[in-house]
């Protein structure tokens, strides 16, 4: 025998969402300590770590690919489906771009100019607070969404806007490092690596962001 | 010979009664199990105990002949050992349909399927003239009118406790409020249903503003009473009966009335369905020892009392290990949600059946779980699901039609053969 009313509930996607959050936080992590060692000479973790990055993206894009290929039409969700793919779609995003950060880092071997490696350093650093927050965010709203409690969703409106102040932070780090490449690095082909990878960084909190204002919008009531 | 054909009957009885519990009880008590507000052995507890005592207490000592008044029963009255020999057969094809829906996950209606078998094997025995075809009508309004009455009002209920309690600033507080007048709507319902469903076997003929003003006083004494109860419940430092150790205060809350509710569902569904087991085995019974067809039949003691308590232990039995796995797999039940769709489901029953719509149980329950997951409650839900079992609805009467034609006619050969 079976509780028969059970086929009824489907499975919970946010549990997938998470791992998916999950693994993005542990690349950005490994992330940031590429980018250290890169800075350093004679890295020699550099490879194994854009390896370990690269199976995890590819790890956490079988977790999206797995929620998008099991939510068919007829499964009815406490949330919009639209907002929820649009949601894991920036949430993947943000893997995509810490992954192509990293090529970008390793297209140039010779490490980041000793100019301007703080400013670089500190534009990582602060890229990555959004990320965390990102994955405590998905865990508020599985409970969220489970209970349906207003002061869950308060919890997810202050973390939603700091993402969004760590956003704004992170902006204004790029902005001033792509001015100081521009002033100090006088090698054409290095301003271009550092401007595109300055880009790049940012990027990652701007979908950090993104993902968070879709956020918001299936908690808007 | 009879003592052979009596002990059969019995034993298919009691196939059909554990079948019952397995699919019907199964679902009325899954919400609670679910959501944590009972254990299993609670549910299973409560299930035994308060479906026998609604069995014994105010099921049917007498009830018609044939299921529902299905057939005029004095068209046998010269061929009484056909009418045994196709009361046989609709036990089994019931019990079959209703194992084979069990098996395939479908919460189907035990009252359609016996009815169905009954009208199978009275085609072929006296004719479909003689069927009561209304009742067959007002069994197909029951597919459309029983989950969408159910899905409206949990679904409204749904809303409003969401909105009243989950969503203030202060839920502990709101549902402290919101306590008093919930046990009292809740107790109310339950002494209704009591007096309407439960007990209409009794015949105690109380009028509907008897009812009211006996109903009113006790609810209000109970609900104020209640209010206590809940606040010493919610206390964190309290021993909770009911709910998960770890759960909120709030759950606790919904814990409590959650459980009040199941209770009472497995006291009318004793009070109620386990006649589909018993009725036919009181006909097999009554035609054996008589040798005579009767218009009604006296069902004794022993019958109910054993039937309830099979139809529990066929919750058991069947239900142990599966429904142990249901608290973790369907998180998205919360005691809030369960409440909603069980009180919802049994508001709806007693509303439908003082309006005279037809309507069956396990049809409501599964509209009111798709009520609650429209107003966006439930985790997700999965409606290409509920055209399964819609279909398994349709088809519960020519399936038992068909299986009790067949059951019947073998039956029919081998008596004859044999005798």
């Amino acid at each position: 025998m079976r509780f028969l009313l059970s086929s009824m509930f489907y499975k919970s996607p946010f549990e997938n969402l998470q791992r998916h959050a999950d693994k993005v936080r542990e690349c950005a992590e490994m992330f940031r300590r590429a980018a250290e060692c890169h800075i350093k000479e004679n890295c020699a973790e550099f490879d194994h770590l854009t390896d370990e990055v690269a199976k995890l993206e590819s790890e956490a894009d079988a977790i999206k690919r797995n929620i998008r290929n099991h939510l068919p039409r007829g499964i009815l969700m406490p949330v919009d489906k639209f907002e929820f793919f649009q949601y894991l779609r920036e949430q993947d995003k943000v893997l995509d771009e810490v992954e192509e950060a990293l090529f970008w880092l390793s297209f140039r071997p010779s490490g980041i100019p000793h100019e301007i490696a703080e400013d670089f350093m500190g534009l990582v650093d602060a890229v990555l607070p959004p990320i965390e927050e990102l994955s405590r965010l998905v865990r508020l709203a599985t409970d969220y969404f489970k209970t349906g409690s207003e002061k869950q969703r308060e919890k997810m409106k202050s973390l939603i806007r700091d993402i969004r102040q760590h956003e704004k932070e992170a902006d204004i780090l790029e902005r001033e490092l792509k001015a100081k490449v521009f002033t100090q690095i006088k090698d054409a082909l290095a301003v271009y690596h550092l401007i595109r990878l300055a880009e790049i960084v940012g990027s990652i909190a701007d979908h950090a962001q993104n993902a968070s204002d879709r956020m918001r919008a299936m908690i808007a009531r | 010979m009879d003592i052979l054909i009596l002990s059969i009957a019995t034993l298919v009885g009691l196939y059909m009664a554990a079948n019952i519990g397995s699919n019907d009880l199964a679902n009325a008590m899954g919400t609670s199990v679910g959501s944590g507000a009972l254990t299993l052995n609670q549910a299973v507890v409560i299930s035994i105990i308060a479906n026998a005592a609604g069995a014994v207490l105010a099921g049917s000592y007498v009830t018609n002949t044939i299921s529902k008044g299905m057939i005029d029963p004095t068209l046998f009255s010269h061929s009484p050992n056909d009418l045994m020999i196709g009361m046989f057969a609709s036990l089994l094809a019931a019990g079959i349909w209703v194992n084979v829906a069990t098996y395939l996950a479908l919460p189907v209606s035990t009252t359609h399927s016996i009815v169905g078998a009954v009208v199978g094997f009275g085609i072929l025995s006296v004719g479909a003239g003689a069927i009561s075809w209304a009742k067959v009508i007002s069994i197909v309004t029951s597919w459309v009118v029983s989950p969408v009455a159910g899905a409206v009002i949990a679904g409204v209920m749904f809303y409003v406790l969401e909105k009243g309690i989950m969503r203030s600033k202060h839920p502990i507080e709101a549902s402290e409020r919101y306590a008093p007048f919930l046990i009292f709507l809740v107790v109310i319902v339950l002494i209704l249903s009591f007096i309407f469903k439960g007990l209409k076997n009794l015949h105690l003929h109380i009028s509907f503003i008897e009812t009211i003003l006996f109903s009113m006083p006790v609810a209000a004494a109970i609900g104020i009473l209640g209010r206590k109860w809940i606040r010493w419940q919610m206390k964190p430092s309290s021993r909770s009966f009911f709910g998960t150790k770890d759960s909120s205060a709030v759950d606790r809350f919904f814990s409590q009335l959650q459980v009040m509710t199941a209770f009472y569902v497995a006291f009318a569904h004793g009070a109620n369905d386990v006649a589909n087991a018993v009725g036919p085995l009181a006909a097999i019974f009554s035609v054996v020892k008589t040798k005579a067809v009767a218009l009604r039949v006296e069902v004794p003691f022993w019958m109910l009392l054993m039937g309830g308590i099979a139809v529990g232990g066929g919750l058991f039995v069947f239900g142990a290990r599966v429904m142990e796995t249901i608290g973790k797999n369907i998180t998205e039940i919360n005691p809030l949600r369960g409440f909603c769709a069980q009180f919802g489901a049994a508001t709806t029953i007693l509303v439908c059946s003082r309006l005279g719509l037809p309507i069956s149980t396990t049809h409501v329950l599964v509209g009111a779980v798709v009520g609650v997951g429209f107003m966006r409650g439930m985790g997700s839900v999965d409606l290409r699901v509920l055209r399964n079992i819609a279909y398994s609805w349709i088809i519960t009467l020519p399936f038992t039609v068909l299986l009790c034609m067949i059951l019947y006619k073998a039956l029919s050969f081998a008596m004859a053969s044999i005798f």
